[in-house]
């Protein structure tokens, strides 16, 4: 079996990371002018929101995997992978949340909302079972999405405090 | 049913993205100062990469709602609605770059295992070796010390053996040579023997050497040989010879090792005591001739005096008469001197001065020895203890070897008697050296012989050393000579203390 060193895993993965990054600024080209791509299929305007919202499926499925590799792994006996792994399931939900989100936004009717759009004393017309109170609540995502990535810093800090603590142990 | 307030939303919206970007640039930091604390990590990589992913979906999306607010709040609804698709292109984007960069993890993972197994296998090694290291170390130190003592020890039976130890190379020259060796051999250098000396140079007799060869090549030792060999001032020692020869780590290196052993004083002694044996089967024939004609000489004698005493000077027989009864004492003197040395006459022991018997001696003789150019030098030790002996007998023997000594010169020359203690042997020596004309090692062998003289016939009866010999042995002492060729003859008178005399020589030491 081949041995891999530290700098040549660097390598690879930079290397993967910089083809991802290629066909990205080739996806943000053709975003930069979506109405006038020269495909041969003409794309109507609900593709940017499926885009969207495939985009937070695949975010969902990473986080989902990414939290089931550190606990299958056993990172998450150490607090900062815990940590990160709690992060990777707020961003889970948060992605669901934004997910719903996105689908009920289409749904809601433009008249129940009233007020300037932008400004912070918008109100909604809420009904007993309307959708609104759905949109109402999935509007506040940063209520996940803010303790996902505090979540995550904590983690990052505690791993590096830790590291230091090994390196002076050491 | 009512209208509700989307303040919270707004509020939370705005709070919520400056809080995205804040945190998630605090988690790149830490992500970075992670990967420089432990640059080989992979794993922080992984994170660092992660966290910068994140931060770029935060900042994406955050932009874009705070923009958005802004701009709505402050009417520029159209720059949104130009913006927007953008924005949310972006936000798409990043999204699939943090799953992308998410999904890595696995592939990381297993890389940051492989590299961190490697590295316990290559610190286990690296701790192997050095144990191996120190482990050697230590054994190299244990065989160094073996070693040390094993070369200590055979230095030590090299240095302190009391016979001759040597090594000779394969053209039979000197390699190595103890101490005892060089001492035996009269050197005392061991790096100018080596250099100087082969065996073949120190062997008396060339046949002898080529005997020695020829045998050592048929069965590769030669065990308990004796051999003649010459010290370097040229003296004769007998010395027991083994030697073996050795084949080095090369076949062509071949070596001899040998002992020798100094037997010269047990041949010497050997020597005596076939001489003492001799004497002794010469004395019971001589005693028996002597007594046999010891009469009939007497009667020859006596009848003769008779003849002479009736017989007048004039007459024819007179003369003849004479020479009878001349032959007849000479004859009769040396029956007496045979008798003398055969009988184990009566001796009259007691505290003799050695100094007044050399006096008594040297002026006795002085005078006609001066007149004649030999010079008597007397030298005694002050303080010598009194010798418990037969001092009319000592003085016989002394008188005898003076006389040799002196028919051993022609012309001047010097007669030197000396007499010193050995503490060490509890003996006396007296010592009559002169410088005549020596003896070879064959005639010095036969002095002690009853009748052996070197005298012209009617000169000497040849046993007056035999008579000394038999004197001194009677005194529990030994007569020994030592000669030279043209160079001299020394005599030495070996006496043993009687335990009085030590006593009081210890009481007042010279």
């Amino acid at each position: 079996m081949r041995r891999i060193d530290s700098r040549e895993a660097q390598g690879k993965i930079l290397s993967n990371i910089g083809a991802c990054a290629i066909l990205l600024i080739a996806c943000f080209v053709v975003c930069l002018a979506p109405d006038k791509a020269w495909a041969l299929q003409i794309h109507s305007s609900p593709e940017g929101l499926y885009v969207h919202q495939l985009a937070h499926v695949l975010f969902a499925f990473s986080m989902a995997v990414l939290a089931y590799w550190l606990e299958i792994n056993r990172f998450v006996e150490e607090r900062g992978w815990r940590l990160i792994q709690i992060s990777c399931l707020l961003f889970l939900l948060w992605n669901l949340v934004a997910f719903t989100g996105h689908y009920v936004e289409v749904r809601i009717p433009a008249d129940l909302i009233e007020g300037r759009a932008g400004s912070w004393n918008q109100k909604i017309m809420i009904e007993g079972d309307s959708i609104a109170v759905v949109y109402y609540f999935l509007k506040l995502d940063h209520l996940v999405c803010v303790p996902a990535i505090l979540c995550l810093f904590f983690g990052i800090r505690d791993l590096y405090k830790r590291t230091l603590i090994a390196a002076r142990d050491k | 049913m009512g209208y509700y307030s989307l303040a919270p939303v707004w509020f939370s919206d705005v709070v919520g993205s400056t809080l995205m970007i804040i945190i998630s640039f605090g988690a790149v930091w830490y992500a970075s100062r992670l990967k420089k604390a432990e640059p080989s990590n992979v794993m922080w990589m992984y994170l660092l990469v992660l966290s910068v992913a994140l931060a770029g979906f935060s900042i994406s999306r955050s932009v874009a709602h705070l923009a958005k607010h802004l701009m709505l709040m402050t009417g520029h609804t159209y720059l949104w609605e130009l913006f927007r698709p953008y924005t949310g292109a972006i936000n798409s984007s990043t999204f699939i770059v943090v799953a992308a960069v998410t999904l890595f993890f696995q592939r990381v993972q297993r890389i940051n295992a492989q590299i961190l197994a490697d590295k316990i296998a290559l610190e286990k090694a690296t701790q192997d070796i050095g144990l191996l290291n120190r482990d050697l170390e230590g054994l190299v130190e244990k065989r160094t010390r073996e070693l040390s003592l094993s070369e200590k020890k055979y230095r030590g039976i090299f240095e302190g053996s009391m016979d001759m130890i040597f090594v000779l190379d394969e053209q039979f020259n000197f390699e190595a040579v103890n101490p005892s060796g060089l001492a035996t051999l009269g050197y005392d250098s061991n790096d100018k023997f080596v250099q100087l000396v082969s065996l073949n140079e120190i062997f008396f007799s060339s046949s002898d050497y080529d005997d020695l060869l020829r045998d050592l090549s048929l069965s590769g030792s030669i065990r308990d040989r004796e051999c003649r060999v010459r010290e370097k001032s040229g003296l004769e020692l007998f010395i027991l010879l083994s030697l073996t020869a050795t084949i080095g780590d090369s076949e062509r290196e071949k070596s001899y090792v040998g002992i020798a052993k100094d037997i010269t004083a047990r041949r010497r002694m050997e020597r005596q005591l076939q001489q003492a044996d001799r004497l002794a089967s010469l004395g019971q024939t001589a005693a028996g001739i002597a007594h046999e004609l010891n009469t009939p000489l007497g009667i020859i004698l006596g009848y003769t005096q008779l003849l002479l005493r009736n017989c007048q000077e004039s007459d024819d027989a007179y003369g003849d008469l004479q020479i009878i009864e001349k032959h007849t004492r000479t004859c009769k003197r040396i029956v007496q001197d045979l008798l003398r040395f055969t009988r184990d006459s009566e001796t009259k022991k007691s505290y003799v001065d050695l100094v007044m018997c050399f006096d008594e001696v040297i002026s006795f003789f002085g005078h006609q020895f001066e007149k004649e150019g030999i010079t008597v030098e007397s030298r005694v030790d002050p303080g010598l203890p009194k010798v418990f002996a037969d001092g009319e007998k000592l003085k016989q023997v002394m008188v005898n070897l003076l006389v040799n000594a002196k028919q051993a010169i022609s012309g001047n020359g010097i007669i030197a008697m000396a007499a010193r203690l050995d503490p060490e042997q509890h003996e006396i020596l007296i010592s009559v050296a002169d410088n005549g004309c020596g003896m070879s090692p064959k005639t010095a062998g036969k002095i002690f012989d009853p009748f052996f003289t070197t005298k012209p016939v009617g000169e000497g009866t040849g046993l007056g050393l035999s008579v000394s010999y038999g004197i001194i042995q009677a005194h529990g002492g030994r007569l020994e000579v030592e000669s030279e060729e043209g160079v001299g003859t020394t005599f030495t008178i070996l006496l043993p203390l009687s335990e009085e005399s030590q006593l009081s020589f210890e009481r007042e030491p010279a």
